[in-house]
């Protein structure tokens, strides 16, 4: 069985009073082996926020199951840690408070919550900043804690929708190295979405690469090469050569959905 | 040879404006000392007994200290300064106490803010000041007053409150609830720090107006002293003076009050640097 499972998953958004409706994802199906990593790669508005949204309990879908080792998920849960292209950190907290929020919300004592966000200051690197409101601190320092946050509830799955987006191309290569790191130690079933492929063919195990609106599956890319990969190899950019083009492809094609797929029926 | 006088003239200034705390206080005191210049000059060309000069006005409010016109009241200045500021804060302490609950519940709660906005926007283009006859006359000159600075402090630290509330952002909501935050706890641990400066920022705006609110309603038949009697009473006596001594007063409390707000605000929420 695998740790995550999505099947048939169908999210309609309505507008307004039911006149307006939007089909963003359709005939999803996918599953993540415990401890995979998954990027998922599409082109602008085929649903992968939505998906992200979806698994973590932000938003319902309208059809289909999405189980969490067999157990069908029907909220937010600490089972399931998510990271945001935007931080999302709470500007009054340190950095230290921001790690330990899900755990004050889950009355770990005092003491137990600073080893264990002691455990994932040093495990993100943020040593020596802990203290620091996230105002004080960079991009990838703020992606950091915003990692270290979600790591700190222990989650099976960790969702991460663009999070190294918002940073410049060096921060952004090393978050990917340090985020390789992490993962190996933490050994995390992780679901993450991107708009690089670059980033996708450097983190992955697989790469799924999503059709236009309505989002569903295109194709899947299983990549098993040895990390640290080699981005100047000539295997790297081939397999990146062959992902964009079918990117390509779908932004060309288009939203296939109509917006009032029950009035074109 | 003008050209460079101005310049090095400039320079010195930039100097000054850029540099620390003492500089800044510099310009400030020249600021001041230009002000009194001309409120010296002016007084000086029109010379009437309506504009009297700022020695004059100083002598005047020394005095008020210690010696008290028997026509204009018993009070001396300290005392009517106690009698406003008690006005000021009984009014601001009840406008905060009841705009804070009011502005969380109707920044969090839909259906609260869908009942209680249209009210609040019948009542809120009316100025407090325009208050001050009915509430005097129906509670009568001691506390009528009060419920004008009520008023007065209200509205700015409501629709601020209100304003904190709403624009909570969504992703700060997200992550909240994701690391399993519900309903109460997302109230108690992202809104409610998330709106500490709007509300801090409503409470300046608040006290701001609360203080025009004293002067008016004080000036417009509060009874029991205050700032405000004081120019009134002596503006009607003909006492010039110490008219404007109270309004030096009056700047200078306000002054005072603003400046507390405005440190509170920075020692409340030292994170919103950015
Ligand atoms: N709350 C919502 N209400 C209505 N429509 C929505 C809502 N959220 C998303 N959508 C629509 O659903 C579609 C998918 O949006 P989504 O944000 O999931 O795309 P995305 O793949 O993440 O795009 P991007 O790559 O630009 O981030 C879009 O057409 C979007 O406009
Ligand atoms: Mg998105």
């Amino acid at each position: 069985m695998s740790m995550l499972s999505i099947s048939n998953l169908e999210k309609v958004f309505t507008k307004g009073k039911g006149e307006e409706q939007l089909l963003a994802i359709k005939d999803f199906n996918l599953e993540v082996e415990e401890g995979q990593f998954i990027c998922l790669l599409g082109p602008s508005g085929c649903g992968k926020t939505t998906l992200l949204r979806i698994v973590a309990g932000l938003e319902f879908q309208t059809r289909g199951t999405i189980l969490i080792n067999g157990k069908t998920i029907t909220g937010p849960g600490s089972d399931r840690g998510m990271v945001f292209q935007e931080f999302g950190l709470f500007p009054w907290r340190t950095a230290r408070k921001n790690i330990e929020f899900g755990l004050e919300l889950r009355k770990v004592p005092a003491k137990e919550r600073q080893t264990i966000s002691q455990k994932y200051i040093e495990l993100v690197g943020l040593k020596g900043f802990e203290d620091a409101h996230p105002y004080e601190l960079s991009g990838g320092m703020k992606q950091r804690v915003g990692i270290a946050r979600a790591l700190a509830n222990d989650p099976a799955v960790l969702l991460m929708d663009e999070p190294f987006g918002a940073l410049d191309a060096q921060t952004r290569n090393l978050m990917q190295k340090e985020l390789l790191r992490i993962w190996k130690e933490t050994k995390k079933t992780v679901l993450f979405v991107t708009h690089s492929v670059d980033e996708a063919c450097f983190l992955a195990d697989r790469i799924v690469v999503m059709t236009s609106r309505p989002g569903a599956i295109k194709e899947i890319f299983p990549i098993d090469w040895e990390r640290p990969r080699d981005r100047a190899s000539v295997e790297f950019a081939n397999l990146r050569k062959r992902i964009l083009a079918e990117l390509e492809r779908e932004v060309i094609a288009g939203p296939t959905a109509p917006i009032n797929p029950t009035d074109k029926v | 040879m003008s050209t460079t006088i101005s310049s090095r003239v400039r320079k010195r200034l930039v100097f000054f404006v850029r540099k620390g705390k003492f500089s800044d206080f510099i310009v400030m005191a020249l600021s001041i000392g230009v002000f009194l210049a001309l409120w010296y000059i002016a007084s000086d060309l029109l010379h009437t007994v309506y504009f009297p000069n700022p020695s004059t006005v100083f002598d005047a409010l020394m005095n008020s200290f210690t010696y008290s016109n028997p026509q204009v009241g018993v009070l001396l200045m300290g005392q009517n300064i106690a009698a406003s500021m008690t006005r000021f804060l009984e009014g601001f302490a009840l406008a905060f106490i009841v705009a804070l609950p009011v502005g969380l519940l109707m920044g969090y709660l839909r259906y609260a803010y869908d009942v209680g906005s249209p009210i609040v926007e019948i009542f809120r283009p009316i100025p407090p000041i325009a208050w001050v006859p009915f509430f005097i006359i129906l509670l009568g000159p001691l506390v009528g007053p009060i419920w004008v600075i009520f008023l007065g402090a209200f509205f700015p630290i409501l629709s601020n409150v209100i304003f904190g509330v709403r624009s909570v952002d969504n992703t700060l909501l997200d992550a909240a609830k994701t690391l399993g935050a519900k309903r109460i706890t997302i109230f108690s641990k992202v809104v409610l720090p998330y709106t500490i400066p709007f509300i801090m920022a409503g409470v300046t705006i608040g006290v701001g107006i609360a203080w025009m609110c004293i002067v008016a309603a004080e000036m417009l038949g509060a009874e029991g002293g205050g700032v405000g009697s004081y120019i009134r009473v002596n503006s009607d006596l003909n006492n010039f003076p110490a008219m404007f001594a109270g309004m030096v007063v009056i700047a200078a409390l306000g002054l005072i009050t603003l400046g507390v707000a405005r440190l509170l605000e920075k020692q409340v929420s030292p994170w919103r640097g950015k």
